[in-house]
């Protein structure tokens, strides 16, 4: 019962930070919504006993939402909000593709039959311990792969950020 | 029940880190003077600046102590007394100290002021240089350990301590630890002589309390993490496990207050290019030092 | 039930992305849609793993990926918004229009 309520307190509050990023002028509270979101993405996955999922969505999120701010102001116009500024277009095509979207996965969720549900976890001691196996036994590849994209990932932004010198 | 000795033994160990740093900072030793500061802090006026965003200037006091409380729900103070005593504790101690950083950000943007936004993003630099350096001796401490759990990693150092197993993480983690607590010579967002303050510097009266209340909290946390996963916890001869942790923890706070004011303060792109050219292959050495010597010795 | 409500909660927040990543005219703002619809998704998976097959650990393998996929194309986007940039002076979807007939 505690679950549920958890999931659905912290879905809640999720959503409304995720419709004041749109809805805010000011873009450093725009980011730092989006930080509320996903905090409250990360209650959930601790709610849902997703201990190591949960504690690693809130320690990265802090970090890259407060950069994103950063960015934001670097390279909004109007980063404060006080000037009101227009900044969507296309608004009856996003709201009717938005809408579109959430319907149908709506759909999607009440009509399909999930099959019966499992009613306990793993303790957490176990999770890590499990999933520490799985990474390094076998997906040692997938592990791998997300090494080295990481990798090619900071040098090619690099690359691209980096300003030419005129000789 | 457990939660009700936390608030005592926070408020004490906050005061005596207060006196510490007066006694070794200037070499004063009184400790009645935190009580009139504070009395004194209380009864000024809070000023609030022109034009600030509110929900922010407000939030960031607060934020800034409640993400340190939390991170010491997950240190321990004798083999049975703890808080929460999660599996992955260590990485649930990482995850708070980052909302450090959102905080200071949160401190710099909402007062609309110059230095206090230069103050904060600067601190933006010095964590993108730190946030590495804290995790990898983290990472070493917990291969050692052979789990996350905090407990563990201090029944661990039974047989060794981590400061003597692993010296190069012990080092780079507490130069890091000062680095997340912005003590000199890391103190970039306060800069007492270059930026009028910093983001502490548009914070008057009660909210200035808070902020102060809450930089002595942090510098309490990471002080007991450090002595958590490198120098034993609670393991010694004779005294009581917690008596131990608490002296160990207010020599290491000791030792950052002190040691610091020497050093000419780091600018921020010294920072970031000595943390990541020489810290992380530092601590990535450290982590093979580590795991060559846990397979060859066990 | 708690799947159910799971599931749903991640529907909104997908809604919510899919429509900011369409409607807003900067590209930051676009990726902070695109940043949304990922955590749907990844509230989907963790939703899946804990109700249906909790001893499969694919499950939180896919969620570690998921992340960092997010944290990769956030960098990139950045980088690619720095680039252009400082080529154009700003960032604006509507004023980028060099490759349009």
């Amino acid at each position: 019962m505690g679950q549920v309520l958890t999931v659905a307190f912290f879905g809640l509050v999720a959503l409304g930070f995720g419709v004041t990023v749109f809805r805010t002028s000011s873009m450093v509270r725009s980011a730092l919504s989006l930080l509320g979101a996903m905090a409250a993405i990360g209650v959930m996955f601790l709610a849902m006993e997703a201990e190591f999922l949960g504690v690693l969505q809130l320690m990265m999120m802090a970090g890259e939402m407060t950069i994103m701010a950063i960015f934001m102001v670097m390279y909004m116009m109007d980063p404060g909000g006080l000037g009101q500024m227009e900044m969507t277009h296309q608004k009856r095509l996003s709201k009717g593709v938005g809408l579109t979207g959430c319907l149908g996965a709506v759909a999607l969720t009440l009509l399909v039959d999930w099959g019966p549900t499992v009613a306990s976890a793993p303790p957490p001691t176990t999770q890590v311990h499990d999933l520490g196996i799985e990474l390094m036994s076998r997906s040692m590849l997938v592990f791998e792969t997300a090494g080295v994209t990481i990798l090619v990932a900071m040098v090619a932004a690099t690359v691209v950020a980096i300003a030419r010198h005129r000789p | 029940m457990t939660v009700l000795w936390l608030v005592p033994l926070l408020v004490v160990g906050t005061y005596i880190i207060v006196v510490l740093e007066e006694w070794v900072t200037t070499g004063r030793f009184r400790p009645v003077a935190p009580v009139f500061g504070g009395i004194s802090l209380l009864g000024r006026e809070s000023l609030v600046p022109r034009l600030p965003d509110r929900v922010l200037f407000e939030a960031a006091p607060g934020l800034l102590l409640v993400a340190p409380v939390l991170a010491l729900a997950v240190l321990p103070l004798a083999p049975g007394t703890i808080i929460a005593n999660l599996a992955t504790g260590a990485l649930f101690l990482n995850a708070a100290l980052a909302y450090v950083m959102v905080a200071l950000f949160m401190a710099g943007w909402g007062a609309n002021s110059v230095y206090g936004l230069v103050g904060g993003w600067r601190f933006l630099g010095q964590f993108v240089a730190y946030s590495m350096l804290i995790v990898m001796p983290i990472t070493a401490v917990a291969m050692r350990a052979q789990s996350l759990a905090t407990t563990t990693i201090v029944e661990s150092q039974t047989s060794l301590w981590n400061v003597i197993a692993q010296p190069l993480g012990f080092i780079l983690f507490w130069l890091a630890a000062m680095a997340v607590c912005f003590l000199p010579p890391f103190d970039l967002p306060i800069a007492p002589h270059e930026l009028a303050g910093g983001i502490m510097g548009e914070y008057t009266g009660d909210r200035l309390a808070i902020l102060r209340l809450a930089r002595l909290v942090l510098i309490l946390t990471l002080s007991a993490s450090v002595t958590i996963f490198f120098l034993g916890g609670w393991l010694g001869p004779v005294l009581p496990p917690w008596i131990w942790t608490l002296v160990k923890t207010l020599l290491v706070a000791a030792a950052m207050l002190g040691t610091g004011r020497f050093v000419p303060r780091l600018r921020q792109e010294q920072l970031v290019a000595w943390g990541w050219q020489f810290g992380i292959p530092l601590a990535l050495t450290n982590i093979l030092w580590v795991g060559v010597t846990l397979l060859v010795v066990a | 039930m708690t799947l159910i409500v799971a599931l749903l909660i991640g529907t909104g927040l997908f809604g919510i992305g899919l429509y900011g990543a369409v409607s807003q005219t900067n590209m930051v703002m676009i990726m902070m849609g695109v940043e949304l619809m990922l955590g749907a998704a990844m509230v989907n998976l963790v939703a899946f793993w804990r109700f249906l097959h909790p001893d499969v650990y694919a499950g939180q393998m896919f969620v570690l990926i998921v992340m960092t996929v997010m944290a990769l194309e956030a960098a990139v986007g950045f980088g690619i918004a720095t680039a252009r940039f400082r080529a154009r002076g700003s960032v604006e979807m509507e004023e980028a229009m060099e490759l349009k007939e």
